[in-house]
């Protein structure tokens, strides 16, 4: 083994997962260069070293700001799931009129409208998998009581509600507007993820 | 056993709010911990850990439990805003070379990690040890942050962080011999910034 080669397993050497024969190499050649066992020695204390360093706490403001942070989230889902909440009514108003009230052009009419809404804000559009919003239009013999009309969870979970995130006692009414941090909000996860490798 | 992020992710994702403050709150500190150190910067920490944690509570329905481990998915949004953060700081400081006007320096740069007030209580009636002991760990902190990214991420998180190889070659998408030769690779360079620090007896 050459020196080289002996730094290669210095990490594991120090960690304790070389292979027997391996070991046995690295113990050699150390055994016999001193400029290796030198630099090992100041290998381990470094690793030691940096492994001491203290932990960074939180401040004691992290979680209020990041429950406000939440909130002020929440609100902006909110506003877009308000237009869908009321469609999502009025679909389910039209369903449950005697059969003659709707058809297939209506739900077909309907889908366009909720997709054009879903669409126009972005609310699908940046979402990985795009959820379905399937209506089957009901036929003659179908037609008691609400149709199956299947929203995406992103509809039914996203019930405006503001306070959801905020300290108990705190309504989001009291609240003052905040200030706007986010750093990166332009950067979606699945973008910031499609990477060429460090 | 069941993994407890597992059961808070889902008990969040069923309506469970109380959920998603506890798995912050067990993941808080070495979050910022993490984030600080990779980034040289305390109260910019705050920030990305808080976004990182936006992120998660966004992706709640995406996550898969049993897939990949919750910690190993949060340390993979992390990296890659701190990444961002890194080169989009290294942009504006480009500009502002660019224009010489920038005289008070009031560009909201954070200050670098300053760790005195963290030192352990022991050393508290002992100033100079203290000192020597601050000394020690702004030198590792400066030669830490002057790793090559490729190499400080993964040292930050197996020698700072403690995780295990697999987990570190799953939140940086690496081969276990990369993850591997990079933290030992890192570790020598360390030991070199830190020769005069690191005593050989
Ligand atoms: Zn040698």
């Amino acid at each position: 083994m050459k020196c080289l080669q002996a730094e290669e397993h210095f990490s594991a050497h120090f960690e304790d997962t070389l292979d027997y024969q391996t070991l046995q190499r690295f113990e050699e050649h150390l055994a016999a260069c001193e400029a290796c066992q030198q630099e090992y020695t100041r290998f381990q204390e470094s690793v030691k070293a940096v492994r001491q360093l203290p932990q960074i706490e939180p401040s004691p403001d992290f979680m209020p700001t990041l429950l406000q942070r939440l909130a002020e989230e929440q609100r902006e889902i909110g506003g877009v799931s308000e237009i869908i909440g009321t469609s999502w009514k009025r679909l389910q108003d039209v369903f449950r009129r005697p059969r003659w009230a709707f058809s297939g052009i209506v739900a077909l009419l309907l889908i366009a409208v909720v997709g054009g809404y879903l669409y126009q804000d972005g609310f699908l559009s940046d979402r990985d998998a795009q959820p379905t919003v399937v209506i089957t239009p009901a036929s003659e013999e179908s037609q008691v009581g609400p149709s199956p009309v299947e929203l995406p969870v992103d509809v039914r979970r996203s019930v405006p509600d503001v306070n959801r995130f905020l300290p108990r006692g705190v309504t989001s009414t009291s609240q003052q507007p905040m200030q706007r941090h986010y750093i990166l909000k332009q950067v979606s996860y699945t973008n910031a993820s499609t990477r060429g490798g460090l | 056993m069941r993994d407890l992020d597992d059961e808070l992710m889902e008990r969040y994702r069923a309506g469970d709010e109380n959920a998603f403050t506890l798995l912050v709150r067990r993941h808080q500190q070495p979050l910022v911990n993490f984030i600080a150190r990779f980034i040289n910067d305390r109260d910019g920490a705050e920030d990305l850990a808080q976004e990182t944690f936006i992120r998660i509570f966004k992706a709640s329905r995406r996550y898969k439990p049993g897939r990949a481990q919750f910690k190993t998915w949060m340390y993979h949004i992390a990296t890659n805003l701190c990444k961002n953060e890194l080169r989009n700081r290294g942009r504006r400081d480009r500009y502002r070379v660019d224009n010489v006007v920038d005289g008070d320096g009031d560009g909201g740069d954070s200050e670098q990690i300053d760790l005195i007030e963290s030192a352990p209580a022991d050393v508290a009636f002992q100033p100079e040890v203290a000192l020597e002991r601050k000394e020690l760990h702004d030198a590792i902190q400066t030669a830490i942050a002057e790793l090559p990214e490729q190499y400080r991420v993964p040292l930050v998180l197996r020698d700072l962080q403690g995780l295990s190889y697999d987990e570190i070659s799953e939140v940086l998408e690496l081969r276990s011999g990369t993850t591997k030769s990079r933290i030992n690779r890192a570790r020598l360079m360390l030991k070199d910034k830190l020769q005069s620090f690191v005593s050989c007896s």
